[in-house]
């Protein structure tokens, strides 16, 4: 059993601290504010791979498959352990095009993630609407993967928060700034010696660097998102300019944009405006309603794309799990995973060598 | 030799065309595109949102006044790339256009008769045009003949980076036609850039070997420098290749 100190309580480290703590480990976590409350908390939910990954069936591809295909089974974990219920939704998703273009890019994904197994139909204007009557008439066609599907992010993570509390997780919010020592991590109010320790800062990595002795290249992206009361739709609709997905509340969330705005989380009117926009060539009824919620969140976005996950090598007591960009919510049952096979020196199930996170520039 | 590369009368200080698209996130992008120079950026037609281009997706994050190229890639016929071209020009976006043609989801090799069939129409119909063409120096000849403005052949598939598969070729339409020639497509690092050069490009198109680089914006930088120095090899004139060595201090006698 060793002691396991994850600094950051955003749903990669909560699902770290819930999968190290189930596996018989002593976890504590040390948030610099509120649990939850960044990338996290701002999240639509989306479990979504295949729609969003166009070209590549890379690695990171791999890795979000495998994160999809344990997530069924890992929500129910957390909803055991919580008990607390939370929304989610295996609803599938619809890639609606606006020009018959389109259908070319629709068939190559289609043609190489069919090698991977993945279920997908390209279905005809008339299909589309026979599937979301409430959708434009502009579609022209749209790829469906019935395996997709979605979950309260907001509700997950609470619900992560007190699976964690429920199984003996030491869990310390507020702390400010913390530093590392050896193989303690130093808060304002307290040393926490521990055999291991996990760094899942998200936007913040970059503050790590020359604690960590290598380059950390982590940006924060602010995702703007908003929500409408309005009548339900049967899946995940996305579009080359954004997605729209209904949520059991009675809302449907419209999202993202990905501006480059250091760490300022306010909304603003260009931003927003873009998506309303948007969504009412997308979902005709929403043309007369205004958003009742406007939101934003810092995303973890890297150099090249794909997550910092692993032990350093020149630095082995810690180890990495962050830069999840808009795949935190899906990716954070593998991170969890990926992270506890690599302190219980366990052999890994899938590929990690690309998400070393020590692989970029030297300090 | 003038520095200065001229399209249809539109002098750019850059010999690079970047494209806009699989980079990881905005910053990178617009790092990339700010380091590498370049001044023409080209995109997908088909992925933009014509209504409010500036509130595009990718377009709204690009921040100084750029040459747009933007492309037709996904017509798999001349009508709808046409229909596609006249689309984007009636957005205000440019009326420059890079003809892409494919029927063929797996190699996206461009359709000879399809891309010369479009090229032509919309050249007569004062469209800026760019096709982009496989390396074939006849096809490229008849394109130029057809009005376009430029011609890019590709140096191999898109996104493969497995550099110029037929440099004999290349070299063959670099010299054979009058107007500019910009390698596009398999480009994958700076090395064949600098190729590209010494066959006598005037230019290159590059967007995956920056994109999905491990450091794009270093990859930028990278590919700017080697433009420079494939156009200074170019113009200096390379030795002849010979099969035995000649001592470079002469033998005294």
């Amino acid at each position: 059993m060793a002691r396991i100190t994850i600094i950051g309580g955003g749903v990669i480290g909560l699902s770290i601290a819930f999968e190290c703590q189930r596996r018989g480990h002593n976890v504590t976590v040390v948030e610099a504010q509120q649990c939850g409350g960044q990338a996290s908390g701002a999240a639509a939910g989306m479990l979504a791979p295949y729609s969003e990954i166009e070209e590549d069936p890379d690695d990171f591809f791999r890795l979000c498959q495998k994160s999809l295909q344990i997530f069924p089974e890992w929500q129910e974990e957390v909803k055991r352990h919580s008990d607390i219920d939370f929304e989610y939704n295996e609803s599938g998703s619809l890639y609606c095009i606006y020009h018959e273009a389109d259908l070319l890019s629709l068939e190559t994904k289609q043609a190489w993630q069919r090698k991977f197994n993945v279920e997908s139909t390209i279905l005809s204007a008339k299909e589309v609407r026979v599937k979301e009557p409430g959708l434009s008439r502009d579609v022209v066609a749209a790829l469906w993967c019935p395996e997709e599907s979605h979950i309260y992010a907001p509700g997950y993570v609470a619900a992560l928060l007190q699976a964690c509390r429920n199984l003996g997780v030491h869990v310390i919010e507020n702390v400010g700034d913390a530093t590392l020592d050896g193989y303690a991590v130093i808060t304002k109010q307290e040393r926490i010696d521990s055999d291991q320790v996990v760094l899942a800062a998200g936007a913040w990595s970059m503050y790590w660097e020359k604690e960590l002795g290598c380059t950390l290249p982590v940006y924060p992206i602010r995702g703007q998102i908003c929500a409408y009361e309005a009548p339900p739709l049967n899946h995940i609709v996305f579009t080359s300019q954004g997605y729209l997905v209904a949520k059991a509340n009675g809302s449907v969330v419209v999202g993202a944009s990905e501006d480059i705005a250091d760490f300022d989380t306010n909304v603003t009117e260009h931003g927003i405006g873009r998506l309303e926009k948007w969504s009412k060539k997308v979902m005709p009824v929403l043309e007369k309603m205004d958003p009742f919620h406007k939101w934003a969140g810092l995303r973890p976005a890297t150099q090249d794309g794909f997550p910092l996950i692993g032990k350093l090598i020149k630095k082995p007591e810690v180890i990495l799990a962050t830069g999840h960009y808009r795949n935190g919510i899906l990716l954070s049952p593998i991170t969890a995973k990926i992270v506890a096979d690599e302190i219980d020196q366990v052999p890994q199930q899938i590929a990690i060598g690309q998400f070393r996170p020590d692989r970029f520039q030297a300090i | 030799m003038t520095n200065k590369l001229t399209i249809a009368g539109k002098q750019l200080s850059s010999r690079l065309f970047l494209g806009t698209g699989r980079y990881p996130n905005p910053y990178v992008q617009n790092k990339a595109i700010e380091v590498s120079e370049a001044e023409v950026l080209t995109f997908a037609i088909r992925r933009v949102n014509l209504s409010a281009p500036d509130e595009d997706a990718i377009l709204q994050h690009i921040e100084k006044p750029f040459q747009y190229l933007p492309n037709t890639s996904g017509a798999t016929s001349a009508e709808e790339a046409i229909r596609i071209a006249r689309l984007a020009k009636a957005s205000g976006l440019s009326d420059w256009i890079k003809i892409e043609v494919s029927q063929d989801e797996k190699m996206l090799i461009p359709d000879p008769i399809e891309t010369l069939k479009a090229t032509e129409i919309l050249a007569n119909e004062g469209f800026i045009v760019l096709p982009y063409t496989s390396d074939d120096p006849a096809l490229c000849y008849r394109l130029q003949e057809a009005g376009a403005s430029a011609v890019m052949p590709g140096g191999s598939p898109i996104g493969t980076g497995l550099g110029i598969l037929n440099p004999y070729n290349i070299e063959r339409i670099t010299e054979k036609l009058t107007v500019p020639v910009i390698v596009d497509a398999g480009l994958g690092s700076a090395a064949d850039v600098t190729q590209a050069m010494e066959l006598g490009a005037d230019g290159v198109l590059l967007n995956t070997a920056i994109a999905k680089a491990r450091n794009p914006v270093m990859m930028a930088e990278a590919v700017k420098h080697a433009i420079h120095a494939g156009r200074l090899s170019y113009s200096a004139g390379r030795i002849s290749k010979k099969k035995y060595a000649t001592a470079s201090s002469p033998i005294q006698s």
